[in-house]
């Protein structure tokens, strides 16, 4: 009797590490930053400082998280942010609206995020393939608007509002963010469609067979990846006030990095919204004590990757053990 | 050679096997046959160390061995060529030959010695007179030249004892043919062969002794010269046991249909021209061997298969579009046979499966309403005595049983007129079989019907009112269940096979 309460309560402590592992370890870095660096990085400047640095890795690990969930991959979504920005700056240079600056290339980069579903559901081409061609294209598409050049003469004082200014002293783009963090939260985890993403990432013939239309829903979620990498690209030429035709190249790996680590917190082996954003802080806020702690750039990604991997092997032994 | 003694083997509380004593003798073709279920494969994946057993003892060549692995099987000489072929398709016969043992290296025992290989091949393929080109990839060779092809590599090892599972499964007859040459020759050179299979000519041919299993057990072996088909087919299906019950028998034929479908012939040619009805608070059994398409009808039925010709009726209305969607919504529902490949998502709970076909009933498009939801699905958890620790419990901690019982959930929400039951009782506990009969009964109301896929013939003189057998797509016998026996059935069956083994 008492054997076995002492196993089930080791074995709830095992799964409440397993869920909030990751969380864990976040907490310990916070804490080992703030003992090393404690009049640099605990302080509240440098919170509201992490919170813009992370957000646009935030939102376009949001929308690589929503294709994870239906199975697939995107990997455009640098390259299409890249584009996002050098439109919407294009634009802003061109004189148009700052609404239609913005909406214009979220509009057009649903109809590309809905093609590449398309390929993929149609066809039944691995989205791996499909989506390397897509930003192969759409480096191009890029590379022939700019020149390969940077935008930055003549843009409107307006274009950079999103991207520089602050409400009560915090950054727009946090508030951003946090919105789109907790908007699709909601949207995955109440509502029908929310749902039936994930029912076809656990089983496509099962969640076929129960009548879901799997490739609608598949090339929405493409869809709106695509819409979130575009943002995350027009908020980058906002922040930076010009728009390089490779910005967001640099986006793409940590965004899956991002996901992956939160796979392996709240529901496990699960891409999730909370879970992308925990890696995707985690991501940030290494990114900012390691370069408070003088650490070379090059040492910063040997250790940002090197965490990646423990997380998953951690969280894939305590998943056997179990 | 072989001895087999008192062999057991649990499932849960479930005997698969029970008491299973069983001699080989070397060079001997020694058949093995029964119905699904009687527990063939769960023998041979013990045999060849897939599953190890509960009890019992294995002697091999008068040792006690124990078979831990299949590399332990490989090794003593125990040989096996599955009914799914297990070749890797982009590689060439030769390169399939030598998966699995060492390859013949070069000097310093880096690369392959690709020529060495290739004479050692050719030997064996001329001492076995198999015609064969080795070059070909698998992808590339008929279901004969697979099955040749592991036969080969089976022969490329010490082979004692070669277990053929439904070999001719796939074959024509000529191939069968050139398949029982070979078979010959492996057992002229001393090898036993463990032949499993369902053609009952093949076997009264082939074989010198037969056992027959029934129900995890073996009801005896026999020389086969003392045997004839009838009797291999009483054996089997014990019809002393199955003298019918009598039914309270009522008339259909004043119902309307629920479904009528007029020569239907699906794209791919797996079902073809059926004709068939279901009429209100019916239920119709189909009843065919594996292969037979009676999994391909239902998915036609149900929109997952392209229909090519013919024409359906559901409620006497004409279907024009078919897909799983659409099915749902005129409430025809599908009890998949894979319920964790087709019917679940083994990685959400509960509650998420049950509810996944009529989500939106419990929604509107920006929300799901919790309360309702979890209300319906603690209804039937309850109504259905699903056994889990709550709701939100994932399906993949839940016995068989109990997840098919979700899987009745979900479609019963949907309030369905058309039950497509594909093998709904497999590998569930004889309790949740007799849930899951009396289930069907209870739902089959005044405007509903059930159709009854089961390769179970006592299943299907169970519960149906009224059977349908298929062979090769078709429908080639329909009997009223009224004097009908197992061995009639069955009968039908075989004989079809005979007439297409001509």
């Amino acid at each position: 009797m008492n054997r076995n309460l002492a196993t089930t309560y080791s074995s709830s402590l095992l799964r409440l590490f397993r869920v909030y592992g990751t969380l864990f370890a976040g907490v310990l870095i916070i804490l080992c930053f703030s003992i090393l660096r404690p009049d640099s990085f605990a302080t509240l400047d440098n919170v509201i400082n992490i919170s813009r640095q992370i957000s646009f890795l935030v939102m376009i690990a949001l929308g690589a998280t929503l294709v994870m969930a239906v199975g697939e991959f995107d990997l455009s979504i640098g390259a299409m942010a890249s584009l996002g920005g050098v439109m919407a700056a294009k634009l802003a240079v061109s004189g148009q609206p700052m609404w239609l600056c913005i909406l214009l290339p979220l509009a057009i980069s649903l109809v590309i995020g809905y093609i590449n579903g398309w390929i993929v559901t149609k066809f039944k081409v691995l989205s791996f393939i499909t989506t390397l061609g897509m930003g192969t294209i759409l480096g191009g598409i890029t590379f022939w608007l700019t020149d390969g050049a940077t935008i930055f003469e003549n843009i409107p004082e307006s274009f950079r509002y999103l991207g520089q200014e602050m409400w009560f002293t915090i950054p727009i783009l946090s508030f951003i963010m946090l919105f789109l963090t907790i908007l699709f939260w909601y949207i995955m985890s109440y509502t029908p469609f929310g749902r039936r993403l994930y029912a076809i990432g656990g089983n496509e013939a099962a969640s076929r067979n129960a009548g879901i239309s799997v490739a609608i829903n598949k090339n929405l979620a493409f869809a709106l990846c695509a819409v979130l990498a575009t943002l995350t690209g027009i908020l980058m030429a906002s922040r930076l006030g010009s728009a390089q035709p490779t910005s967001g190249d640099g986006l793409f790996l940590p965004a899956y990095a991002a996901a992956f680590l939160g796979m392996t917190s709240f529901k496990e082996g699960v891409p999730n919204i909370w879970g992308t954003f925990v890696g995707a802080a985690i991501i940030g806020i290494l990114a900012n004590g390691l370069t408070m702690l003088e650490v070379p750039p090059f040492l910063q990604d040997v250790v940002t990757g090197s965490i990646v991997i423990a997380a998953v092997i951690l969280q894939k032994i305590g998943r056997d053990s179990s | 050679m072989l001895q087999v003694r008192d062999l057991d083997k649990r499932f849960g509380l479930h005997y698969a096997l029970s008491k299973i004593s069983l001699d080989i003798h070397s060079g001997e073709i020694h058949a093995l046959v029964g119905e699904n279920g009687a527990g063939k494969s769960t023998l041979i994946k013990i045999l060849t160390g897939i599953y190890q057993p509960n009890g019992g003892k294995v002697f091999w060549n008068n040792q006690e061995t124990v078979i831990r692995e299949p590399k332990t099987a490989r090794k003593i000489g125990i040989q096996v060529v599955h009914q799914d072929r297990q070749l890797i398709a982009s590689f060439s016969g030769y390169e399939n030959l030598f998966l699995g043992i060492s390859y013949p290296k070069q000097k310093l025992g880096l690369g392959i010695r690709w020529g060495a290989m290739k004479k050692e091949a050719d030997q064996l393929k001329s001492k076995l007179g198999i015609q064969l080109d080795l070059r070909k990839l698998a992808e590339h060779m008929s279901p004969s030249e697979k099955t040749m092809l592991e036969i080969m590599r089976a022969a490329m090892l010490d082979c004692q004892l070669l277990i053929l599972d439904e070999p001719t499964a796939a074959l024509s007859d000529e191939e069968s043919e050139l398949l029982f040459e070979l078979i010959n020759k492996l057992v002229a050179k001393g090898t036993a062969i463990l032949y499993v299979s369902h053609r009952m000519n093949e076997i009264l041919r082939l074989s010198d002794r037969v056992t027959v299993m029934r129900n995890g057990k073996i009801a005896g072996t026999f020389s086969t010269k003392e045997m004839s088909k009838d009797t291999l087919v009483q054996l089997m299906t014990n019809q002393t046991s199955s003298i019918k019950k009598q039914m309270q028998k009522t008339s259909f034929s004043n119902k309307e249909n629920v479904l009528q479908l007029k020569q239907v012939t699906s794209k791919d040619q797996k079902v073809k021209n059926v004709s068939l009805d279901v009429k209100q608070g019916e239920i119709v059994g189909i009843f065919g061997l594996a292969g037979s398409g009676r999994t391909e009808l239902l998915e036609t039925i149900y929109g997952t298969r392209h229909l090519k010709t013919g024409q359906m009726e559901i409620q006497g209305k004409i279907v024009s579009s078919f897909s799983p969607k659409h099915s749902l919504a005129r409430g025809v529902i599908l009890i998949p046979e894979d319920r964790r490949g087709d019917g679940l998502i083994v990685d959400m709970s509960i509650r998420e499966n049950m509810t996944l076909s009529t989500l939106s009933e419990f929604s509107s498009i920006y929300n799901i309403k919790n309360q309702k939801e979890k209300t319906a699905v603690r209804t039937w958890m309850e109504r259905l005595q699903v056994k889990a620790t709550s709701s939100e419990q994932p399906i993949k901690e839940l016995s068989g049983g109990n997840q098919q019982k979700v899987v009745f959930a979900k479609a019963l929400l949907s309030k369905p007129i058309l039950y497509l039951c594909d093998e709904p009782t497999q590998a569930v506990d004889v309790m949740t079989r007799e849930e899951i009969h009396q289930l069907l009964k209870d739902q089959v109301s005044h405007d509903s019907g059930v159709l009854f896929v089961s390769s179970d013939v006592q299943e299907v003189l169970d519960i149906s009112d009224r059977i349908y057998v298929i062979h090769e797509g078709e429908i080639v016998a329909e009997f009223e269940n009224e004097a009908v026996t197992a061995e009639q059935i069955l009968q039908v069956c075989y004989n079809q096979r005979k007439q297409s083994d001509v």
